[in-house]
């Protein structure tokens, strides 16, 4: 499977995405204030598979979805979806396009409309970006409803009436209504109990192979990442320190921070329990990240090298790649 | 020394009354907290996990809510009947709480130092200068480093992580009996996560207080605790050293739980989930709690309520199955078939 993923042409291309905000502007003797969110990170997205990015609070792992949405717009660098550039278009281009890449939320209650029924919700999705004549949308709408396991009743109803797990239900409705490419789940099952985390997990993936959907799939949880993806991408302070496929990843995670990050995760099975690796100290700020490698702070390994030049992202094992300039040394 | 019960609680009845009904949040709770040792309560949103560590404290809002039935033993002597007077002096002291997110229970505008030594002075009778050097002295042993810089910031002046740690040595600066830790870690991050894990593993055995740990992560639970409650609609369903619960959950409910987790270093096509939703806490069927998302349920289960029955030593477990009646049902249904 892996090899055929990598063959196909890219369905969105990233390529140098840079997303800076300015805190503080350049006054009389204080320097200008920026936080780095995202810095300069490239990669592609390949139809039909599931790309997962991982990583703490701070990493940038949202941004990088709001950006490829230009939900906020970047500093710089480009975002191909299909050979178009998203970055150059205009306001109605734009648009247009966002039908083709959908977003789902953590939060459903914050998405929806409180004010809205289901129904309306759906209409107004399908209506905006044109999908079907308007006679044929009240089929359409029963249809999804079935998709995502709702009773077709509940077409009348507000948010409110619902529970967290049946939100998210329609949220991905609503992001299915426009028939999209791309699904950009921005931790969308991560303010679920796991009963019910289960069962919209089971959803997606079965969505995936029904609509042939390609998901960007943006998670700080570990386990359910290693569940749902073809590809994990790990970002620590706006960099990406480690890509790859998910089984080698989790096998043979060749980042430090990726192995610290791994065997932090607390398990049921104990016997199954890897050496805990502790870092020290907090995330620094994305403010003034440090110079070399961003992790070199906390890094249990660093030298002189790591504070001095930044690694490049480079294929250390086959389409492992990894940011660090030991890893070879590391993981033998 | 270390098995010695400190607190007790018995038949522990939290409810909530509105306009909507009664809701029994905590509805008939028992466990016992040793010395040394950690008790987890697991659980999903809304299964009374938090209201029945609010109860032990009495800092369940009232009205609406109100403790209706049951002892609070702390050492024997009962929580509930106690006035508040007497509960000031406890609550801080004998008994410490950790919340979820520390910057909702600090100060924002005092500098942290003095906030932990402010109980110090309030419950030892410290002297000002005596309490402020145990305060450093106490953020210098949950691991935040320059701890006199540290203990003249402010909450904001903090990150997540250490704002937490302020929060531990607050509650551990009495050297308390009871630690109630709800949720300490669910709003950090994986490795600052370990962090703090590891250090209130390491200030019991320094300490050695009780601590009961509320949580809805059941890897957390498995790293964290010796003996685990799994409640499910206000109640108890499974009770178990957390060694075994693992490897052989035997409540319905906690083996769908446990099935339902996607498992970091196994391949699964489809998570098992558990069907259905939490039942009303206004309106609790009459028989089994879980019952209606039961894969095993039979007419008995829907009919009357299971007991929490000790199925083995140190076993637990409120479910039909595990009694005589169950196998009578069965073999007579068996009997029918044939």
């Amino acid at each position: 499977m892996k090899t055929t993923v990598i063959e196909k042409k890219a369905i969105l291309q990233v390529s140098e995405l840079k997303q800076h905000f300015v805190l503080k502007k350049e006054v009389m003797f204080q320097a200008k204030q920026v936080v780095k969110a995202v810095d300069g990170i490239s990669f592609d997205l390949f139809p039909g598979e599931t790309l997962s990015i991982v990583g703490e609070s701070g990493c940038g792992k949202s941004t990088t979805g709001r950006s490829i949405l230009r939900l906020d717009e970047p500093t710089e660098g480009n975002v191909l979806f299909r050979g178009q550039s998203l970055t150059k278009m205009n306001k109605r281009e734009l648009r247009n396009i966002r039908g083709d890449i959908q977003v789902i939320f953590q939060d459903p209650y914050a998405s929806l409309n409180p004010r809205r029924t289901i129904r309306q919700m759906l209409e107004e999705a399908m209506a905006i970006q044109k999908v079907l004549p308007p006679n044929q949308r009240e089929a359409r709408m029963l249809e999804l409803m079935n998709h995502v396991g709702l009773r077709p009743e509940y077409l009348e109803r507000y948010p409110h009436e619902f529970s967290g797990g049946q939100r998210q239900r329609i949220g991905i409705a609503r992001a299915l209504a426009v028939n999209p490419k791309i699904i950009i789940c921005d931790e969308a099952v991560s303010a679920l109990d796991v009963s019910i985390q289960a069962q919209i997990l089971n959803l997606l993936k079965k969505l995936q192979k029904d609509f042939d959907l390609t998901f960007l799939f943006i998670s700080h949880d570990l386990s359910v990442v290693r569940h749902i993806s073809d590809r994990v991408m790990v970002m620590y302070l706006g960099k990406i320190v480690e890509i790859s496929d998910t089984a080698s990843l989790f096998k043979n995670p060749l980042h430090p921070y990726t192995k610290a990050l791994l065997s932090a995760i607390p398990v049921t099975d104990q016997t199954q329990r890897k050496e805990r690796i502790i870092l020290v100290g907090d995330v620094p700020s994305p403010i003034n990240p440090p110079g070399g490698c961003r992790f070199h702070t906390r890094c249990p390994f660093a030298t002189d090298l790591c504070q001095k030049e930044e690694p490049t992202l480079r294929e250390s094992a086959d389409q492992h790649f990894v940011a660090c300039h030991y890893a070879e040394k590391l993981s033998s | 020394m270390k098995n010695e019960i400190v607190l007790e609680v018995k038949n522990l009845k939290t409810h909530f009354i509105s306009k909507k009904g009664i809701a029994k949040a905590v509805d008939g709770i028992d466990f016992v907290l040793r010395r040394g040792e950690t008790l987890g309560i697991v659980g999903e949103s809304g299964c009374g996990k938090s209201m029945t560590s609010l109860s032990i404290l009495r800092l369940i809002p009232s009205p609406p809510g109100k403790i209706v039935d049951g002892e609070i033993l702390l050492n024997g002597k009962d929580l509930v009947k106690m006035s508040n007077e007497e509960l000031r002096k406890i609550r801080g002291n004998q008994i410490s709480m950790i919340f979820q997110e520390p910057m909702t229970s600090l100060n924002p505008v005092i500098p942290v130092g003095e906030q932990i030594a402010e109980a110090l002075r309030l419950h030892q009778g410290l002297s000002k200068r005596q309490a402020w050097d145990k305060s450093v002295e106490m953020i210098g042993l949950v691991g935040i480093p320059s701890p006199e810089k540290r203990a003249k910031q402010e909450p904001f002046q903090l990150s997540g992580g250490m704002r937490q740690r302020i929060m531990i040595a607050m509650a551990l600066a009495c050297t308390p009996e009871v630690l109630i830790a709800d949720e300490p870690t669910t709003a950090l991050d994986v490795t600052i996560q370990a962090q703090i894990l590891e250090i209130m593993k390491d200030l019991q055995k320094k300490i050695g207080m009780g601590i009961i740990f509320i949580t809805h992560d059941l890897g957390v639970v498995a790293e964290m605790c010796d003996q685990v409650g799994v409640m499910y609609a206000g109640q108890i369903v499974e009770h178990q050293n957390s060694a075994t619960l693992f490897k052989n959950p035997l409540h319905p409910y906690t083996q769908g739980l446990i099935g339902s987790l996607p498992k970091l270093y196994e391949d699964q096509e489809e998570l098992q989930i558990i069907e259905g939703t939490v039942p009303s806490p206004y309106d609790y069927p009459d028989g089994c709690r879980f019952a209606e998302r039961c894969p095993f349920a039979q007419k008995m289960c829907i009919e009357k309520q299971p007991e929490l029955i000790q199925y083995d030593e140190d076993m637990k477990v409120r479910c039909w199955k595990y009694t005589n009646q169950w196998q009578e049902e069965s073999s007579s249904r068996e009997m029918v078939t044939q």
